[in-house]
């Protein structure tokens, strides 16, 4: 595709995209969203990315590697708050038994690991996305190459 | 509290973690993934021994994540069924994965091996998590895990049977889901509760003042459950997806994956409904008749069979249909039987099911005409089926023989004759399907590929050894599983 | 029971009423058409309806969205259902995007997404 209005437009919105689904997924734990919706919008900036210009610009931009890592990593993150509880003499998942402290409701860093977690399924969900995507065009180049 | 406290948790925990970081073990260092699977897995037959013993001196105990105590957090109820089941999922799996690490090296592309681990830890976990929770909506959350993963460890093999098999089974699976989440809906509404214990103390007034909506999330239940176990008119997807998979995946699949969903529609039938359900409904007497339907039309259909591993999906069918005719017998010693039989099919059919595999793996045939003189070119194997399908007919000294034993007990104990002739019949079926092969290997001439067999691996004998000493064992010695699978039936009858 | 008596209930039940047409409709969709996305289409629809129910059990006419605010005391619907529900979609996407990735396999062997002609194919390759 080589339409340089879409090009030109997509590059401006894309900081934004990611910028509004980092506040998504930041205050997941005082208003509506969270790591889901948050990471559902930045990936869906990527792929709003790579639409625009192409795969190639795309995977320059975030490469299998990194979201192969970014994928684990925000499973590993989850699990492993949920393990810190149990180091810190609480059950899985723990939080304000486990010692973790809870800051004021309502300020940014507050509600003890929520906030991580949701981090954590924010990185997973974004890079999911961006290899769902990835894949599911690879697959469909492959099968053109066929034909 | 001591680490023995958190097993329930890591024992569902671990093999995620694992799960997690296998794709990057398969990117940057391809030799940590079968250690690295094996001991995923070793720790949660660990976990679940442990905590078997913890239940069987200290009783049934319970794990609230993140110290939430229910109706808020979700719970872990370790009791004798969740351990029972847990110890075979987890037993089983960590043998057909040893047979697996050399077996699928062949089969699959190598750098898939890694994605499967993944795939398949990801499906050991969220069994043991459904075996272990208490907490209705946690058990869709692990149905829904389980069901991915099971569509992928088939569908990986990229072949087009697979895929096609796959993509059946996850349409028809996702109904499933859909059917269970109605159900959790409609439950959730009359009762307010998604905790087992609340739900079953919330029915009964429930049950007086919404009586629809509670047969509705029964019919529903049923449904989903009944598609996921394969239970007999809703087994269309099994014959395929079980005979082109894999076969490690086979193995698993037919052995363990359709039994977990019959634990958990027993789980909720027992615990969660009110006993005045089978009063209101024939349900018990619906489940009767689709299981005796099961045992006799899947060993029919299995009789005609050419293919061996398509034989044994359509025996499959058989097998859980004898699982759910102890469930629903309601009779202690058949529910005793059912229990047992889950675990002694996980044995034999995973045996079976890998013995068919080294068959393929050595001669690479797969029709049962052709397998002739097999039992003097691959011993160990053709000694594995063998014992396999004694147990399957349920000749004494194998275990199959006591889980049937306590099956025909039940029918008769409870009255019900027929279902014991059903059971009858179906092993004299049995016998008719699976004695010509024997025959055949033993007697038949080898020829073609079948005469120079490819030597088998160490590593894919074992498991088929440990499995059939396992099936002798339980058979002669079956008080050592016998005590947890009867206090099973007993908590779950209110004795 | 008269027609009045019956148009209002519907009207008091009208999201479960309207959920359940829509399973129905993708219910019917994923069993009968041959077309595999329009299978992957009716799944969606199906679990759409599910989570319609699902949160029209949560939800409390007049009432705001559960958001505390220190000191205000308002009539707030049930949060438990949405966030169950958002664990739904989270796995009707993943089975969604399997399913299609399937699919996209599926064409590449076969070269047709028509149910009926894979079963043709492969019935004509095995005998």
């Amino acid at each position: 595709m080589e339409d340089l209005i879409v090009r030109y437009v997509s590059r401006i919105v894309v900081p934004f995209v990611q910028l509004f689904g980092l506040y998504v997924v930041f205050h997941g734990h005082l208003s509506p969203g969270g790591g889901f919706s948050g990471g559902a919008i930045i990936g869906a900036s990527m792929i709003l990315y790579a639409l625009s210009f192409n795969l190639a610009a795309g995977t320059k931009k975030v490469s299998h590697d990194l979201s192969l890592i970014l994928e684990s990593s925000g499973g590993l993150i989850y699990a492993g708050v949920g393990l810190a509880a149990i180091f810190l003499g609480a059950n899985f998942l723990g939080n304000k038994v486990a010692g973790i402290p809870l800051g004021t409701p309502g300020n940014l860093f507050s509600s003890g690991t929520i906030m991580i977690i949701t981090l954590g399924v924010g990185i997973k969900v974004a890079s999911t996305m961006i290899t769902l995507f990835y894949s599911l065009i690879e697959g469909e180049q492959k099968t053109d190459e066929h034909c | 509290m001591s680490a023995a406290h958190h097993l329930p948790a890591l024992a569902i925990v671990v093999p995620l973690v694992i799960a997690y970081l296998m794709p990057l073990f398969d990117r940057w260092r391809r030799g940590w993934c079968t250690p690295a699977a094996l001991a995923a897995l070793g720790f949660s037959f660990a976990a679940s021994l442990v905590m078997a013993w913890q239940v069987m001196t200290h009783g049934p105990f319970s794990y609230q994540m993140g110290n939430w105590p229910p109706p808020w957090g979700i719970e872990l109820y370790i009791d004798y069924l969740a351990v029972f089941t847990a110890l075979t999922m987890t037993g089983v799996s960590l043998i057909v994965l040893v047979y697996g690490s050399r077996d699928l090296l062949h089969e699959l592309k190598p750098h898939l091996l890694g994605w499967y681990y993944t795939l398949y830890l990801l499906l050991i976990a969220s069994m043991v998590g459904m075996a272990l929770t208490n907490d209705i909506f946690n058990l869709f959350v692990f149905v829904e895990i389980c069901a991915i993963a099971a569509c992928g460890i088939i569908s990986i093999k990229e072949s087009r049977e697979c895929l096609e098999a796959a993509f059946k089974y996850l349409v028809l699976s996702a109904l499933g889901s859909g059917c269970l989440l109605l159900a959790i809906a409609l439950l959730y509404m009359v009762t307010g509760h998604l905790n087992f214990t609340f739900i079953a103390q919330a029915l009964p007034e429930a049950m007086r003042l919404y009586p629809n909506n509670i047969l509705a999330a029964l019919a529903l239940l049923l449904v989903g459950m009944g598609v996921k176990s394969a239970l007999f008119p809703l087994h269309v997807w099994l014959p395929d997806a079980h005979s082109s998979a894999p076969s490690p995946s086979s193995a698993v699949l037919s052995g363990l994956v359709i039994k977990i969903y019959a634990v958990a529609l027993l789980r909720i039938l027992y615990q969660v409904f009110p006993d005045s359900i089978f009063e209101v409904t024939p349900v018990l007497t619906i489940l009767l008749v689709m299981s005796s339907l099961a045992i006799i039309v899947g060993s029919m259909f299995a009789v005609v069979q050419e293919d061996i591993k398509k034989m044994l999906a359509y025996s499959s069918i058989a097998q859980i249909g004898y699982v759910f005719l102890g469930f629903s017998l309601m009779e202690i010693s058949a529910l005793t039987g059912g229990i047992l039989h889950m675990f002694n099919h996980a044995m034999m059919k995973a045996m079976l099911f890998l013995a068919a595999g080294a068959f393929i793996y050595g001669t690479g045939v797969r029709r049962l005409s052709d397998l002739k003189g097999i039992g003097l070119t691959m011993p160990v194997p053709a000694a594995a089926f063998t014992i396999g399908a004694l147990a399957m007919v349920g000749i004494p000294l194998t275990n199959g023989f006591i889980s049937k034993w306590f099956l025909v007990l039940g029918a008769l104990r409870g009255g019900q004759t027929f279902f014991a002739v059903v059971i009858l019949i179906s092993s004299l079926l049995n016998g008719f399907y699976y004695l010509p092969i024997i025959v055949n290997a033993y007697f038949g001439e080898p020829q073609g590929a079948v005469a120079e067999p490819k030597r088998l691996p160490r590593l894919m004998q074992a498991p088929l050894v440990i499995l059939g000493f396992g099936c002798l064992l339980f058979g002669i010695f079956p008080s050592l599983i016998i005590g947890l699978a009867s206090r099973a039936g007993q908590a779950l009858l209110g004795m | 029971m008269n027609i009045a008596e019956i148009l209002l209930r519907l009207h008091q039940n009208s999201y479960y009423f309207f959920a359940i047409i829509l399973f129905v409709i993708g219910f019917h969709t994923m069993l009968t058409h041959n077309n595999l996305i329009k299978k992957v289409i009716g799944m969606n629809i199906m679990d759409t309806a599910i989570f319609l129910f699902f949160v029209s059990i949560g939800y409390i006419r007049g009432g705001r969205a559960p958001i505390l605010e220190p000191g205000a005391d308002h009539l707030y619907v049930n949060p438990l259902p949405s966030a169950l529900i958002l664990t739904g979609i989270v796995v009707a996407v993943s089975i969604t995007a399997y399913a299609l990735s399937l699919i996209v396999k599926l064409y590449q062997h076969y070269g047709t997404i028509d149910a009926e002609e894979i079963i043709r194919l492969r019935g004509g390759e095995t005998s």
